[in-house]
């Protein structure tokens, strides 16, 4: 696993079916619980996959979405590829060649500093910023 | 004037038998065992019979008396759904040498000319317009070609067979004589694409062989014992093989043929594909552009084959993972419940919906 800015990027394994699946949701439901998180999940290795693996990763998608965070995948081989357009999931998920671009496709939607045109007491600005004002 | 035919299945490559007398017999890729079905294309029946079997027919329009279908032993024993009288199946080791034994027996019988055909070049030609040709050429082998190319189907004087000069070649350096162009319908099956592209050119009338069964309304074809459900919906053309069963809410549509013995599951949409024989379809899938047989599918607009390890998607096997509603009393009923069951296993799943 390794993070950039507030990005999660996790390494699906090599194999995602019944048994894996559940060390793997271990490992990731600290992170999705989180408020709004941004999770990359990187197919780049995956060989097999099978319903369960599919499954996990709707729940994983779901649960990002109750936290207003979001879900995306990275370097989906062929193979994942057809598994998920036969199970009629890959239009629900954002897939993106790199993890680099996936993890950049967050930081576009991130809120950027509040325009001049904006008072100084509005969002973007902490306690800190309203002692110095006064 | 007696013909006959030799029909060449599982045979690759060049075998140089004697010198100056070549017998480059048939184009690799298509006859050996594919990857995909683990035979060889030409014995795989699509839209309800293989190629070898359309091949028997057409040589046996054509007044053909004697057909043998030679066999490499690398290769699957073709089974034909049809009974044909005069058509010999033998397990051979070495093709060209078997095809030079077959025709000298031709020649003593006194059947003086002989096709000899690959089973996966499948031509529509008019095959008696060839012999006369052939005839009219006044050569020992006539060979064919099509606008891509040379066709391993050749028309051979059967006592020319044991000359020493005696020649069959797919190139075009296959001597001086003159050669038949075909214009009519060629399928060359060099690939399990090409199975698709059949399934489609027989769908759409583009060739002249048509799909097994009857065609219970326009473009819809099904075969014995074809088991529809009332909430399944085919939209032609298609063709549904014998003992297969389409369960509810599937939807079978854009030219796809379902091969004998499949099972296509509750929900699951089969657009511009081909499900080959003994074939089961999980429960709510999207199967398109595709080839499948067993657990392999072969995306045709990704050109990759998965091998697919969870039954509950895709399995080989004649029976539905659920169950059947072949039971009359209560067809409704069992497909509800599965649709349920499946529902609360999966409660996830919803977005499929």
């Amino acid at each position: 696993m390794s993070s950039k800015g507030p990005v999660i990027i996790m390494e699906l394994p090599e194999q995602l079916k019944q048994g894996e699946v559940k060390t793997f949701m271990r490992e990731l439901q600290p992170l999705l619980d989180s408020p709004r998180p941004c999770v990359v999940l990187d197919c780049s290795k995956i060989q097999d996959i099978d319903s369960a693996g599919v499954e996990m990763l709707l729940q994983c998608l779901e649960l990002a979405m109750k936290r207003d965070g979001d879900l995306k995948l990275a370097a989906v081989s062929p193979a994942s590829a057809i598994i998920l357009e036969l199970m009629r999931v890959d239009r629900l998920f954002e897939v993106f060649d790199t993890s680099e671009e996936a993890t950049r496709s967050f930081q576009t939607f991130a809120p950027v500093v509040a325009p001049q045109s904006q008072p100084w007491y509005s969002a973007g600005y902490g306690l800190a910023d309203l002692k110095t004002a006064n | 004037m007696r013909l006959g035919a030799i029909v060449v299945i599982g045979a690759t490559g060049e075998v140089v038998s004697q010198e100056k007398t070549r017998i480059s017999l048939l184009n690799a890729a298509g006859t050996g065992k594919n990857a995909l079905v683990g035979e060889p294309l030409a014995c795989v029946e699509i839209a309800g019979r293989s190629m070898t079997e359309r091949t028997i027919e057409r040589l046996l329009a054509a007044g053909v008396e004697d057909i043998s279908i030679l066999v490499s032993e690398k290769a699957h024993k073709p089974e034909f759904r049809a009974r044909f009288e005069d058509v010999h199946v033998q397990v051979v080791s070495d093709v060209p040498t078997a095809i030079r034994e077959k025709l000298n027996e031709y020649a003593q019988a006194e059947i003086e000319h002989c096709f000899v055909s690959a089973a996966d070049a499948y031509a529509e030609t008019d095959l008696l317009d060839l012999f006369y040709f052939h005839r009219e050429a006044r050569q020992a082998v006539t060979s064919t070609f099509d606008r891509h190319g040379a066709l391993a189907l050749w028309v051979v004087v059967c006592a020319q067979a044991s000359e020493p000069n005696f020649e069959i070649s797919m190139g075009k350096s296959a001597g001086d004589g003159a050669s038949y162009f075909i214009r009519e319908y060629v399928n060359r099956l060099n690939h399990p694409r090409d199975l698709r592209q059949f399934a489609e050119d027989t769908l759409r009338g583009r060739c002249e062989s048509r799909p097994s069964g009857k065609q219970i309304r326009p473009g819809v074809w099904m075969d014995e014992k074809a088991d529809v459900h009332r909430r399944a919906r085919v939209v032609a053309p298609a063709y549904i093989g014998r003992g297969s069963e389409i369960r509810a809410e599937a939807v079978v549509t854009r030219f796809s043929s379902i091969e004998k013995n499949c099972c296509i599951d509750c929900g699951t949409v089969v657009e511009d594909s081909s499900i080959l024989a003994n074939t089961n379809v999980g429960i709510w899938l999207d199967v398109c552009h595709a080839v499948v047989s067993g657990k392999r599918l072969l995306s045709l607009s990704r050109d990759v084959t998965v091998e697919i390890s969870d039954p509950t998607i895709m399995r080989q096997g004649s029976s539905c993972a659920t169950n059947s509603t072949r039971k009359r009393n209560k067809p409704i009923a069992s497909v509800t419940e599965s649709i349920n069951d499946f529902k609360k296993e999966h409660a996830s799943l919803r977005f499929w919906q």
